[in-house]
């Protein structure tokens, strides 16, 4: 069986990380699942920069502004707008390859493909309420200042709503992955992963409250409705990208149970796990 | 497919999978959250809150923490018989934990009603935003425990399967749930 077809890497050269790079682009045969990986890292760390820094667009403002204040908000975030949004629009295909990685880990599970079809379609869904229906509306606004003021803040409760009010459409992805976990023979994820997901989900119902509210603790800015949430969910993040770190560390191109890591963070051998299945 | 053979058992730590166990504390921690944003509100406007709960009927709550405080003897009794292998004394029980989960959904969604025809909606006040949301989180919690339950009896129900630490893992998640009614009870009903 060839290299590619077991995992098993032939031993890397010495020299400088450049060449070490070059070599892994070339020989390795788990590249695919390591571009999709850091992709997933590096979207999370702009996805942060963008929202949180360039277009300060979170944490969001506040939901109960007049519409001057509102007009006023969108003239003082002019700029960081335009451009956090024209960079958000950019790395939005990033979710692609995000998306196929995750999709990827539950076809390397011992359940039906219909999982990772069903993940795949959802989540290609929600990048809309995710970040692009804000990202779209937002710019408009910030394009538009001449505009009634009213149709301003219609503009600003859309998509703040539809960012903060509608995470709800992850709570399905949430589960189908945890379900699949659950079922799953071929030890992918662990499953306290599947329970930090169920856990995740609940935390994603409790959004809802935002579209009542204007102020407090369930309004779209209020410590229950959106700071718990970020906490989870950003915990959540940190903990499925460590997790699929690991699943391509183990990695064996085989059908059966993925093999455990040795210390140095190696695949063990797995010569019975590559058995047809 | 062909299978790894098995490394060896690991030792049991906790009754059912650990894994079930990192659950629990990830709703503790969660819940945490939850109440001790409700403390901090509550000592902001604490007449709006002694007011507020005037209004809740105590004995329903002690009705609720009952029968939940049932249900999980009830399940307790149904992993002390599947350890016994008396798996038919264990479905009963399984089936009685069941009821009394019913019986709570059913006085919850009374008490619900009750509350809304006197004019306490979700929106009257923070005090009934609270009330509702976190009994709301917990009804949730209670529905996806029936669907834990019956993986417990699907698990009772044929001497193929019969999984002990399935059948504990499932009991786990139902003590947590009773678990954090009771917090939530002391929160809304009873602290002054």
């Amino acid at each position: 069986m060839s290299a590619s077809a077991t995992g098993a890497l032939p031993e890397e050269p010495p020299g400088s990380l450049l060449h070490r790079i070059a070599w892994h682009w070339r020989y390795d045969p788990k590249r695919e699942l390591w571009i999709a990986w850091w992709t997933m890292l590096v979207f999370y760390q702009l996805f942060g920069l963008l929202f949180f820094v360039v277009t300060r667009t979170q944490p969001p403002p506040q939901p109960w502004w007049e519409p001057t204040r509102v007009a006023q908000w969108f003239d003082d975030h002019h700029y960081g707008l335009l451009i956090g949004f024209a960079f958000v629009f950019i790395i939005s295909g990033m979710t692609a390859l995000m998306n196929a990685l995750i999709a990827y880990s539950m076809r390397r599970m011992s359940v039906s493909r219909a999982f990772a079809y069903s993940y795949l379609v959802i989540y290609a869904l929600s990048t809309l309420p995710g970040m692009l229906l804000l990202g779209i509306a937002l710019t408009v606004g910030a394009m538009r200042p001449d505009r009634d003021p009213e149709l301003i803040r219609w503009i600003y409760d859309f998509a703040f709503m539809t960012f903060d009010g509608t995470m709800g459409v992850f709570l399905v992805g949430s589960l189908v992955w945890m379900v699949a976990i659950l079922l799953d023979e071929n030890r992918v994820l662990p499953k306290w992963f599947a329970y930090l997901s169920l856990c995740n989900a609940l935390t994603e119902v409790v959004v809802a409250p935002a579209w009542i509210f204007k102020s407090g603790v369930f309004a779209w800015n209020g410590a229950i409705s959106y700071w718990l949430n970020v906490g989870v969910f950003v915990t959540y993040t940190t903990v499925f990208l460590t997790l699929l770190r690991r699943m391509i560390l183990r990695e064996d191109f085989g059908t059966g149970p993925l093999p455990d890591l040795s210390t140095d963070e190696a695949p063990e051998p797995s010569g019975s796990v590559r058995a047809a299945g | 497919m062909t299978k790894v053979a098995n490394a060896q058992p690991r030792p049991r730590f906790v009754p059912g999978q650990p894994d079930m166990w990192a659950f629990v504390l990830f709703e503790a921690l969660v819940f945490t959250g939850y109440f001790i944003v409700y403390i901090i509100r509550r000592t902001q406007s604490p007449d709006l809150f002694l007011q507020s709960q005037a209004h809740l009927d105590l004995r329903v709550g002690v009705f609720n923490t009952l029968v939940l405080l049932a249900s999980s003897w009830s399940v307790a009794r149904c992993v002390q018989a599947a350890r016994e292998r008396s798996f038919r004394a264990a479905l009963t029980n399984a089936f009685l934990t069941m009821l009394f989960g019913f019986l709570f959904l059913v006085s919850k969604v009374l008490e619900w009603a009750t509350e809304i025809e006197e004019g306490f909606g979700f929106t009257t006040n923070e005090f009934f935003s609270f009330y509702y949301f976190l009994t709301a989180i917990h009804f949730l919690h209670l529905l996806i425990g029936f669907v834990v339950l019956a993986i417990g009896i699907y698990q009772l129900w044929s001497p193929a399967r019969r999984s002990q630490e399935m059948i504990e893992t499932c009991a786990t998640y139902w003590h947590t749930i009773d678990f954090l009614w009771v917090l939530i009870f002391a929160l809304l009903y009873v602290m002054r």
